[in-house]
């Protein structure tokens, strides 16, 4: 009950009548807000612009983390898609068998890290990565295709987080663990034996035709995977480099390898 | 600057929300269309590579 309230004869009534009374008057002035002083209103623009900057910043999280994922597995299922289809007229008749470089050269099968296949393209540029594909380098060192036959490094980069997030469980390949990579007509098992768990984005070393900081010192065909680390960030780059092991052929029911299976 | 906006939007409060809401809408839109994919370059979180730049 208010203080203001007088006393005066029925009670109940008055209690009632004097409370509409007193509110009306103190809503009634419209918005107190205009009250503000200039002090205040430009604390209180400011405030928001605080307060909005930070959602925008969540929503960029958001963005990273999630959106993208969402865009790039779309994409890649789609240029994957692209490419089996192709290998499958290719395998019908007498169409021209050599593959389109554009549409991707074959699929990265890494069980240890994940149980889905990544579409390798050509090129590291984050045009092509960012469509959810690990990409073989063009530059700073040129890869050897595993299909060329050729001794060399078959160096690939893909993200760690965003745009599909390929590379995303490289920490969870082990030494020994297979590496699988699918041509239109050939099998190529490599055998994970060096990881490099920090070292420069400068160091262009770990993409050379013998990667001495593997422990290797002959030519030979490697693989070599790289991304960026820690996790959500970019400061350093985190390698893994196979050994082909062996080859196999596709059959007609493009059985996978047995470490795959 | 948002209780400005909600004075200038038409219609009761009802209406307004609902502005409010495509507005919103709107605006998440640019930003995830046009605006985070041009800034996300510029900004040192998704470089996967390793090259000599």
């Amino acid at each position: 009950m208010r203080s203001s309230v007088k006393g005066s004869g029925n009670v109940a009534a008055t209690a009632d009548d004097t409370e509409d009374h007193t509110d009306t008057p103190a809503s009634s002035p419209p918005p107190a807000r205009r009250r503000l002083g200039p002090v205040a209103m430009v604390v209180s623009f400011f405030g928001e612009l605080l307060i909005t900057a930070g959602l925008v910043l969540a929503l960029f999280v958001a963005y990273s983390l999630w959106w993208t994922n969402v865009v790039a597995d779309r994409t890649a299922a789609k240029q994957a898609d692209e490419v089996r289809d192709n290998w499958a007229k290719g395998s019908d008749g007498d169409g021209p068998v050599s593959f389109d470089t554009k549409d991707g050269i074959g699929f990265l099968h890494v069980p240890a890290m994940s149980g889905d296949e990544i579409l390798v393209e050509k090129g590291t540029s984050m045009k092509v990565l960012n469509d959810g594909v690990a990409g073989y380098y063009t530059d700073p060192v040129k890869a050897a295709l595993p299909t060329s036959g050729k001794e060399g490094n078959f160096s690939l980069a893909a993200h760690r987080d965003g745009h599909g997030a390929k590379f995303h469980g490289i920490h969870k390949i082990e030494k020994g663990d297979p590496i699988v990579f699918e041509t239109k007509d050939k099998w190529y098992v490599y055998k994970t034996f060096a990881i490099l768990p920090e070292t420069s984005k400068y160091n262009v070393d770990v993409l050379s035709k013998i990667p001495k900081e593997s422990g290797r010192k002959k030519a030979g065909h490697y693989i070599t995977l790289t991304t960026c680390t820690p996790v959500y960030t970019s400061t350093y780059r985190y390698i893994v480099w196979g050994e082909l092991v062996r080859t196999e052929k596709v059959d007609s029911d493009r059985t996978p390898p047995e470490e795959l299976r | 600057m948002y209780s400005w906006i909600w004075r200038h939007l038409p219609g009761n409060g009802w209406v307004r929300a609902l502005i409010s809401l495509v507005l919103i809408i709107a605006v998440v839109y640019i930003l995830f269309q046009y605006v985070f994919p041009w800034a996300e370059p510029l900004l040192p979180f998704n470089d996967v590579t390793v090259d000599n730049q």
